[in-house]
């Protein structure tokens, strides 16, 4: 395994059909009648919205942008909009100021100085939402996470991680890109650096500690059983550095998994009772 | 078996593969598709039809295994697709899961082979992928046995999916007199560059037809390949099914033209059998 960005290279057409055939498929087997996405206007969403609208079409598609007052930004809602003209889903907008704010004076040993519980919060807020949605209108959430920040627990646990099915999560981040160049998700909105949204100024390569570029070689590696010592050789990367990704990756298998319980019983829930996925 | 004294000398066969998208658990829905194809293959002089891998039962069932499986041939599912056989006056091979008559979790990934007469046989399949998203062996005993069942429309051997990765199954299957291979499948599309060279090295090496019919459509999460087809003996597609999506392609082949292939690549008069039990030692050691 030469890991180089060449290894990371997609059939783009191929990768580009068949995900849109994925979401047709799940959506004509749960007999839902759309699909609702969270559209923050970063390329993982913005991604998944453009794909998802090319797979079922405008009329089954609708975006919500969730703003709030911390994290708006103009540009932002620029995007968003670029992005609905240009494949014509509906997009509506909720200002989730209140219903944030509601949250931070209920919970009773609410701390604002702990920006990541609070950013947590703002994330499972939208999947409130978008849950509401599908519910509401029997459409399915249809996620955006990707596998470089899946891989690296890079989420919040219940929040821009809960979908009903993520048809980019054996993508990594710089898959994503060329796939959103190639189906024409707008150059401006690829390029932008990505963000949570979780606290003001927050990006997510400052927090990994590593360009996406780089990251995605070293969990490729990973994926393809090299060892951490082979990695760094390969990437030119500290070898330190590439044990904590490691470290991270394995212990973030939390979020990934159903809970776990104990096994005390027959066939248990999460280990060795396997079912074949059935659609609602 | 057939009866030999009612068999002619057959050369001309058309055959087709039903290439379908099973759903998971449904048997009366997948074997409503098998007649449906079955019917319109009929349309097209099939004489044979082949449907992929667990085709009556879905690939992905996980332990619904143990309550999908049924006896073979004295189960509904191969009583109902007799029936089909019957009525089309056709040969047809379709994928499911046996339950054995002795134990009850004992289960087999069958390949099971019906005629115009009623079933005539079944091929268990020997390798079980248990490795990326393959968990056969949790679930299922290997098959032991390579049939080669001689038919009205030629003798043909049988196989399934990770057999073929294994050329001796083939081998085998052609040193008993198979001049048909027939591979069912349920190849996810990871592996399709896989499966795309063994099928065409198969019929080279063995200089065999083959028939490869695959699994269409999406299962938890696996989008399955398609891509069925049909190989002369000397490695060339005849007929070849679209990729990933529903399908129904023919061939008329001719065995006749085992002869010219295998005077030209002459791989079965050239074999040395006296290196097989030091290829045996060798396995043994690995």
């Amino acid at each position: 395994m030469i890991l180089t960005k060449e290894a990371l290279e997609l059939d783009l057409p191929l990768t580009a059909t068949r995900l849109k055939r994925f979401i047709k498929d799940y959506v004509q087997k749960t007999k839902a009648k759309g699909a609702v996405l969270n559209l923050s206007s970063g390329i993982d969403s913005s991604t998944a919205v453009a794909l998802t609208t090319l797979a079922l079409g405008k009329d089954k598609v609708l975006a919500l942008s969730l703003p709030e007052a911390e994290t708006r930004n103009p540009t932002d809602i620029k995007h968003t909009k670029i992005l609905a003209e240009k494949f014509g889903f509906r997009l509506e907008t909720i200002d989730m100021t209140k219903v944030l704010e509601t949250y931070y004076r209920s919970i009773l040993e609410f701390d604002p100085e702990d920006k990541l519980s609070k950013g947590n919060i703002k994330a499972r807020a939208r999947m409130i939402c978008l849950y509401y949605y599908a519910n509401h209108q029997n459409r399915i959430v249809v996620g955006s996470s990707d596998k470089s920040e899946t891989m690296m627990g890079y989420f919040t646990k219940w929040g821009d991680i809960a979908a009903d099915i993520s048809p980019l999560m054996d993508l990594y981040k710089t898959q994503v890109r060329q796939l959103a160049a190639h189906i024409g998700v707008p150059a401006e909105i690829v390029k932008k650096p990505p963000t949570p949204q979780l606290w003001p100024g927050q990006l997510a390569e400052d927090e990994l500690g590593i360009k996406y570029e780089t990251l995605d070689l070293v969990l490729l590696g990973f994926e393809n059983f090299l060892t951490p010592e082979e990695i760094a050789e390969q990437v030119n990367l500290p070898a330190e550095l590439v044990v904590g990704i490691k470290t991270r990756w394995l212990s973030k298998e939390h979020k990934r998994r159903a809970p776990l319980t104990l096994k005390t019983e027959y066939r248990t829930i999460g280990t060795d009772f396997r079912l074949p996925y059935s659609a609602p | 078996m057939e009866n030999k004294k009612e068999r002619k000398k057959v050369s001309d066969v058309t055959i087709a593969l039903g290439q379908v998208s099973s759903k998971v658990g449904d048997k009366d829905h997948n074997i409503e598709v098998i007649r449906k194809i079955t019917k319109q293959a009929k349309g097209k002089k099939a004489d044979l039809i082949a449907f992929p891998e667990l085709s009556v039962t879905g690939y992905v069932v996980r332990d619904r295994a143990y309550e999908l499986a049924e006896p073979v041939p004295d189960g509904p599912s191969v009583r109902k697709i007799e029936e089909i056989a019957k009525k089309e006056n056709v040969h047809m091979i379709f994928g499911m899961i046996e339950k054995s008559a002795k134990a009850s979790a004992v289960l087999h990934n069958d390949a099971v082979l019906v005629g115009p007469k009623g079933y005539i046989g079944k091929y268990q399949k020997m390798y079980l992928p248990t490795h990326s998203v393959f968990e056969e062996k949790r679930y299922f005993r290997p098959g032991y046995q390579t049939p080669v069942f001689d038919t009205q429309i030629g003798k043909i051997g049988i196989a399934v999916c990770y057999d073929i990765y294994f050329p001796e199954v083939t081998r085998m299957l052609t040193l008993k007199g198979a001049k048909l291979i027939v591979y069912i499948s349920a190849s996810p599309s990871v592996r399709k560059g896989f499966f795309e060279t063994l099928t065409a090295a198969r019929a080279i090496e063995n200089t065999v037809f083959v028939a490869f019919v695959n699994l269409a459509g999406i299962q938890d999460g696996l989008q399955f390949w398609g891509g069925s087809r049909i190989i002369a003996p000397s490695g060339n597609p005849i007929s070849r099914a679209r990729y990933d999506e529903d399908d129904l392609i023919t061939a008329r082949i001719n065995y006749s033209d085992l002869t010219r292939v295998q005077a030209w690549v002459p791989t079965l008069r050239d074999l040395r059998p006296e290196i097989f039990s030091s290829l045996k030692e060798a396995a043994e050691n690995l």
